[in-house]
């Protein structure tokens, strides 16, 4: 098979093709289940395999899929013929940043292959959670668990070869519950990624446990109270959806394709512009933030991207001020020649794809926080004075150029004088993008520090859901619209 | 077309008859094709053609289903698929009900929506259907971008209760066109849903994106204050709003897990504004209808809300099995929701800035990246996009930056409403992710609601 995607390769490149490459996925599974309530409503598997091809001709871009392997020159051909059409209308001919050839191989770390586990040992977890959750006050028990292993063999026309082994595994319980008001309310959790690998061995029946008790108590908690005042405060983000703010207002903001107006059709652009590289500040000087794409244990790492470029731990954002993009190959030659100055050196490593009949595009790895030096959770809130903590994400709206957002959360405690006093419901703030990490005035240290993961990102036409991690520490940001 | 889909899954089905399996067969065919367009070029040319199988089997009350990307050829892989889900489900717990297997009663091929010449748009006809909806309307500064996707979509549903089978064939275009401009970040929208190839209309997107560019060019643009607006919506946004309440509204399974802003206490009630009136009304071609659903019911025009009275819950049927409730065929990939037109004669963009008017009317188009605040309430937030336009009551319009609505659809579709133009359009949703689908609401060109809170400005584009 190898040798026969290698001869297409070459038959297409000769017939003009500038640069030829393709992802065979001889094998790709997930396993999904989901209790809900005590009912097993999902147990599935799924399998697929199948071919893309990506043919650069005459400054355009064709692609081609299919999950039949059966005939290897048609689907080159019909991508070259995509290509040809899409040359009719070329305004910045395409071309890619200079990348080494590469032959290579990455396996995402793990102990234990989820998909070696016997189902019933699954299913058996997932009744435990839902026996743990089936407390009073709690109307829906949500447990579920999903795993995916997928083996990728990448051939270019500069001669890469690049075998890659990922699996994931992707747990999380939930309960919902109604208010006196008949409101209903949710609270969930979703581990941490803690140690090296991310196998079977990161699910923590114990941990799980543990958090199943405390989201039921706060659930309570939550049903109980008030709702959340509609003023300015503090807003302290806890991980549970500081990893969120920073997807949506740094990750996508950061996109390269976005910036340069490749999305504007569908997912929108970016506020931030090409002139901005260097000298515009993001936020204030506690802020730093990274793609880091050799986390270990996170989905938002996987050896080498889908142009084959090896991963990278590039800063974005140093001490508030703008450094660096998501990017990938093509996008970053595009900004060079229109900015007239080299911003990017090169290919940051982050052009993926979520499966063999998408085409590869700039997608987030792990877009992380550094660590700060204003101490633990404790600390932070002692030193507010009138705030509101703010953990789980509930509903996430944000401009179309990332400008401003809107989020709402599962559960907020009033802080008052640097002691929390009251939970409330309904807690919610929104905020402008620049002038909220302008306001960031704390940032915890490693202590607060954690990798979350996202399984379901989507972006592109066609869509492309993909999943990737962010480490985020604890955030205090000033004078923020809460509760509307 | 499906005659060789339903002989493969006769032995399949006849396959699992053998190895004691009970089984469902979902069969998914798409040829889809997607030209992308970006900063004036085409940034992606794609096709791709896919063949997916979903087998789910069944042991009382023991459900687990077995999915794979194959093709129609590889009976010996889709056979171990069967005996895949036969060993699944071994190991899956019982439901607390009994999941409904359909007996269909006879074969049903539904192609109505299905137009070979859409299915087969060639290359070059997308490409020239491009440069006639924009001719002369780019620049240095007026970059093009937008989609054209276009496909033929195959479903074929079998299972081991009878030898009988579904089908369900479309054809489908979603035509998405944008201008915005590179250094001042504006965009302008004009979008079209085509279900045959005699749909497809380039010279009507020229004229409502010339017409906007206008505005864009010529008015003045700003921030616009906070407070209340008389809102017009147009057809992206209505489709937006109303797709949501199919999700967190008249779905039953939803109202009974707490996602849902109508109870059973409301059914027969006027919840909404009496101009409002909703319809699943699967004689409309331009929604690519199921007039059976996936269990054989058959599906007839069915209200969901009348002159604002709330009619009724839609069920799926494992909602329904699950809760008890009378199944109502709504087992479908998609509803064929109707929003009844209104009596306003204003119809075009042109129109309702010509109208008169007493006050300041904002009009929104288009509605980016929605989301449920509060599903108890209806409580959805999302920021104008594309195309808004401040119309002044002295008859001026301003170009408006993007605002934000955070609002109750039982407000938005409340006694505010104060008029909804008197003809419709189809409006496309289908959504690229996954397998195709094509989806489409027929709504109405316009519904103008009094008093609606912007809760923020942007202060540029
Ligand atoms: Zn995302």
């Amino acid at each position: 098979m190898q040798q026969k995607i290698k001869e297409q390769i070459d038959r297409i490149r000769s017939q003009g093709a500038v640069y030829v490459d393709s992802r065979w996925y001889p094998n790709e599974e997930t396993h999904n289940l989901t209790m809900w309530n005590g009912n097993l409503k999902n147990a599935s598997a799924t399998r697929e395999s199948g071919i893309g091809v990506r043919v650069l001709f005459k400054g355009a871009w064709g692609f081609s899929a299919s999950s039949d392997i059966n005939n290897l020159p048609g689907l080159f051909e019909k991508a070259l013929d995509n290509a040809r059409t899409a040359a009719e209308r070329v305004t910045f001919p395409v071309r890619l940043a200079e990348k080494d050839a590469i032959q290579g191989s990455f396996s995402s770390p793990n102990r234990i292959d989820p998909f070696t586990i016997p189902f019933d040992q699954k299913v058996g977890f997932l009744k435990k959670m839902d026996d743990l959750l089936n407390q009073p006050g709690v109307s829906q028990r949500v447990a579920d668990l999903t795993f995916i292993r997928k083996q990728i063999l990448f051939y270019d026309s500069e001669g890469s070869e690049i075998e890659k082994n990922i699996i994931e595994v992707f747990p999380s319980i939930g309960v919902m519950g109604v208010d006196a008001d008949g409101q209903t309310h949710r609270r969930s959790f979703s581990p941490a990624r803690l140690g090296d690998t991310r196998g079977w061995e990161t699910i923590d029946e114990d941990l799980f446990t543990t958090e199943a008790e405390r989201i039921v108590r706060e659930l309570n908690q939550v049903l109980t109270a008030d709702s959340c005042p509609k003023e300015e405060r503090s807003v302290i983000l806890l991980p549970g959806i500081m990893f969120l703010q920073t997807h949506e207002t740094i990750g996508h903001a950061l996109e390269l394709d976005r910036i340069l107006g490749y999305e504007l059709a569908y997912a929108g652009g970016s506020f931030v512009t090409l002139e901005d590289f260097g000298t515009l500040r993001y936020g204030s000087e506690k802020l730093t933030a990274r793609a880091n794409a050799t986390v270990p244990n996170s989905p938002g790492s996987f050896g080498y991207d889908d142009d084959g470029v090896p991963a990278q731990d590039n800063l974005l954002i140093d001490k508030g001020i703008l450094v660096g993009a998501i990017t990938g190959r093509q996008m970053v030659e595009e900004a060079n020649a229109t900015a007239r100055k080299q911003i990017f050196q090169g290919s940051s490593g982050a052009n993926r794809a979520t499966s063999f009949y998408r085409v590869p595009i700039e997608r987030m790895t792990n877009i992380n926080i550094d660590p700060g030096t204003d101490g633990t959770l404790e600390d932070i809130i002692k030193d507010t004075e009138k705030g509101i903590v703010l953990d789980g994400d509930k509903s996430w709206s944000i401009g179309s150029n990332r400008e401003q957002f809107h989020f709402a959360t599962e559960i907020g405690w009033l802080v008052e004088d640097g002691e929390i006093t009251d939970v409330v419901k309904n807690a919610t703030y929104q905020g402008e993008t620049l002038k909220f990490y302008n306001a960031l005035s704390a940032v915890g240290d490693e202590s607060t520090w954690e990798v979350q993961y996202v399984d379901n990102c989507g972006k592109g036409q066609p869509n492309q859901v993909m999943q990737l991690g962010h480490g985020v520490p604890v955030c205090r940001f000033d004078n923020v619209r809460i509760g509307e | 077309m499906t005659e060789k889909i339903i002989s493969v899954l006769t032995k399949l089905r006849q396959f699992a008859i053998e190895n004691g399996i009970t089984a469902t067969f979902f069969y998914h065919e798409e040829d889809s094709a997607l030209m992308r367009f970006a900063n004036s070029a085409i940034s992606l040319n794609t096709n791709e053609h896919l063949v997916r199988l979903d087998i789910t089997a069944y042991e009382g009350c023991q459900r687990a289903s077995y999915e794979m990307i194959t093709n129609l050829d590889a009976i010996e892989d889709m056979q171990q698929g069967v005996l895949q889900a036969g060993e699944i489900v071994k190991h899956a717990q019982p439901l607390n009900y009994t999941p409904t297997i359909p007996v269909y009663q006879e074969t049903f091929i539904e192609e109505d929506a299905y137009d070979p010449n859409l299915a087969g748009i060639s290359n070059d006809e997308k490409l020239a259907y491009f440069n006639q909806a924009v001719a002369g309307l780019e620049s240095d500064q007026v970059k093009l971008g937008g989609i054209f996707s276009s496909g033929r979509n195959i479903l074929v549903v079998m299972n081991t209760q009878s030898e009988h089978a579904l089908a369900h064939v479309t054809s489908d275009a979603q035509i998405t066109i944008v201008l915005s401009h590179k250094t001042l970040k504006w965009e302008l929208i004009a979008e079209q849903s085509a279900q045959k190839k005699d749909d497809l209309d380039p010279e009507k997107i020229h004229q409502e994106l010339s017409f906007l560019l206008h505005h864009y060019q010529s008015d003045q643009a700003e921030q616009i204050p906070l407070g209340k607006y008389d809102i017009v919506f147009g057809p992206a946004a209505i489709a937006e709003l109303v797709s949501t309440m199919n999700w967190i509204g008249f779905n039953g399974g939803m109202m009974k897990r707490g996602y849902s802003f109508l109870s059973e206490d409301q059914l027969g009630k006027r919840v909404l504004g009496s101009p409002f009136t909703l319809v699943d009304d699967p004689t409309q071609v331009e929604t690519f209808p199921f007039s059976q659903d996936l269990m054989g019911i058959k599906r007839e025009p069915f209200t969901l809300f009348d002159q604002g009275v709330f009619k009724a819950f839609t069920w799926y049927q494992d909602d329904a099995d699950e809760f008890g409730a009378e199944p109502t065929g709504h087992t479908v990939m998609h509803k064929s929701l109707v929003v009844s037109a209104g009596e306003t004669p204003v119809n075009t963009l042109e129109e309702l800035v010509k109208a008169p008017r007493e006050k300041d009317i904002l009009y929104i188009p288009y509605i980016h990246y929605m989301n449920f605040v509060n599903p108890s309430k209806g409580l959805v937030t999302g920021s104008s996009r594309f195309g808004a336009l401040l119309l002044k009551a002295d008859g001026s319009v301003v170009v408006p930056y993007n605002v934000r609505l955070t609002q109750s659809l039982l407000d938005i579709f409340s006694e505010k409403i104060a008029w909804i133009s008197d003809g419709q359009v189809a409006y496309n949703t289908s959504m690229s992710y996954g397998a195709r689908n094509p989806t489409a609401l027929i709504v109405p060109n316009f519904v103008c609601v009094k008093d609606l809170e912007i809760s923020h400005a942007n202060s540029s584009y």
